[in-house]
C-alpha cells in the first residue's frame, strides 16, 4: 500500500525521478570520494601529510552523510518501479556489490585504516579491494539501463 | 548533412553508438570518475570552507590532490566527449547539453580567476589566522558549478525533442 502510494507519487510527478537522481550522483561522489581519499592514503600516493587513521576520522562523517543520502535517494528510485528493478540482473549485481562494499568499509577497511601498524602490503591490498568494490557498484548501476 | 551528423558518422563514433557494450562502459567510466575524482573536488572545497580535513593544511590538500584531479579530469572529459560526439545528432538540439557546456566553460573561467588568487596561493591562505573570504567564495562557486554539472548531465537524458512535423509541413508547402 505505502509502496504503491510512493510509486504513484513518483510516477505522476515528472520531476521526481530526475530530482532523486540529482541527489544520488553528488551523494555517491561524496561517499565514494571520501572513501577513495583513505584508499589513496593507504596506497601511499596522496595526502601523506596525515596518517590514514586521522584521515579516516576526518572523512568518516562526510562518508556517512553521503551514504545516507545515496541510499535514501536510491530507495526512492527503486520504489518508483520495483518490478522493473527486480527483473534486472544488473540491479542484483549492484545491490550485492553495495552490501559487500558497505560491510567491507565498516569492518576490514576501517580496521586497517585505523590501525597504526599494518604492513604496507596489506594496506595496499585493502585499498585496492575497496576501490574495486565501489567502482563495481557504479558500473552495476549504469548497466541497469543497458541490460 | 548537418555538422552533428558528420561528427557522429566518423567511423569509430558510429562504432561506439552501435556497440551494446562500449557505450555503457564509457558511461560507467564517466560516472566512476565522478565518484572517485568528483569527491576530491568536493573535499577540496570543504577544506577551503574550513569544514573538513582541518588537520591538513590547505597547501597539503590542494597540492596532494591536484595530480589525481588532473588524471580524473582527463579520463572523465575523454569519456564525456566520446559519449556526446557519438550521439551528436541527439545532443545538438538538447538544451540541457548546451547548458552543461556553458557551465563547463564557467568552470574554466572560475579556474582562470581563482587559480592565481586561491589554488596557486595556498601558502598565503595557510598563514592567515582565518580562512580568507576569497577562498570561501572560490569553494562555494566551485560547489555550485560542479553540482550543476552533475544534475545537468543527468537531465540531458530527459529532453524529448518536439515532433519534426511542422518543419516538414513548411518544406512540402
Amino acid at each position: 500500500m505505502l509502496q504503491n502510494a510512493i510509486a504513484d507519487a513518483l510516477n505522476n510527478t515528472e520531476w521526481a525521478f530526475p530530482l532523486a537522481e540529482c541527489f544520488h550522483i553528488p551523494a555517491f561522489a561524496l561517499s565514494i570520494g571520501t572513501i577513495t581519499l583513505v584508499d589513496l592514503r593507504l596506497l601511499g600516493v596522496a595526502l601523506r601529510g596525515e596518517s590514514p587513521a586521522k584521515l579516516l576520522k576526518d572523512t568518516e562523517p562526510w562518508t556517512l552523510v553521503g551514504l545516507i543520502v545515496v541510499v535514501l535517494s536510491g530507495t526512492i528510485l527503486y520504489l518508483s518501479q520495483t518490478a522493473i528493478y527486480l527483473a534486472n540482473s544488473s540491479f542484483y549485481f549492484k545491490i550485492a556489490c553495495l552490501l559487500v562494499a558497505i560491510i567491507y568499509n565498516y569492518t576490514i577497511h576501517r580496521k586497517v585504516a585505523a590501525s597504526p601498524d599494518v604492513s604496507p602490503g596489506v594496506a595496499k591490498l585493502v585499498a585496492l579491494v575497496s576501490l574495486a568494490l565501489w567502482v563495481a557498484v557504479v558500473f552495476g548501476g549504469i548497466f541497469i539501463a543497458f541490460v | 548533412m548537418t555538422i552533428s551528423e558528420s561528427i557522429q558518422n566518423i567511423d569509430f563514433l558510429t562504432a561506439i553508438r552501435e556497440s551494446a557494450l562500449v557505450y555503457p562502459v564509457l558511461l560507467g567510466t564517466h560516472l566512476a570518475c565522478i565518484a572517485v575524482f568528483g569527491g576530491m573536488i568536493l573535499m577540496t572545497d570543504l577544506r577551503l570552507l574550513g569544514l573538513s580535513l582541518k588537520s591538513l593544511t590547505i597547501t597539503q590538500v590542494v597540492g596532494s590532490l591536484r595530480p589525481w584531479k588532473r588524471v580524473g579530469g582527463v579520463i572523465m572529459i575523454t569519456a564525456g566527449l566520446l559519449l556526446g560526439s557519438s550521439e551528436a545528432v541527439k545532443y545538438a538540439p538538447n538544451p540541457y547539453f548546451w547548458t552543461k557546456m556553458t557551465v563547463l566553460s564557467l568552470i574554466g573561467i572560475h579556474a582562470l580567476i581563482f587559480r592565481p588568487l586561491v589554488y596557486n596561493n595556498t601558502e598565503e591562505l595557510d598563514r592567515s589566522p582565518v580562512i580568507p573570504t576569497k577562498a570561501k567564495v572560490a569553494a562555494s562557486l566551485s560547489l555550485v558549478l560542479w553540482l550543476s554539472m552533475a544534475c545537468l548531465g543527468r537531465l540531458i537524458a530527459y529532453y524529448e525533442p518536439r515532433q519534426a512535423a511542422p518543419q516538414a509541413f513548411i518544406f512540402i508547402k
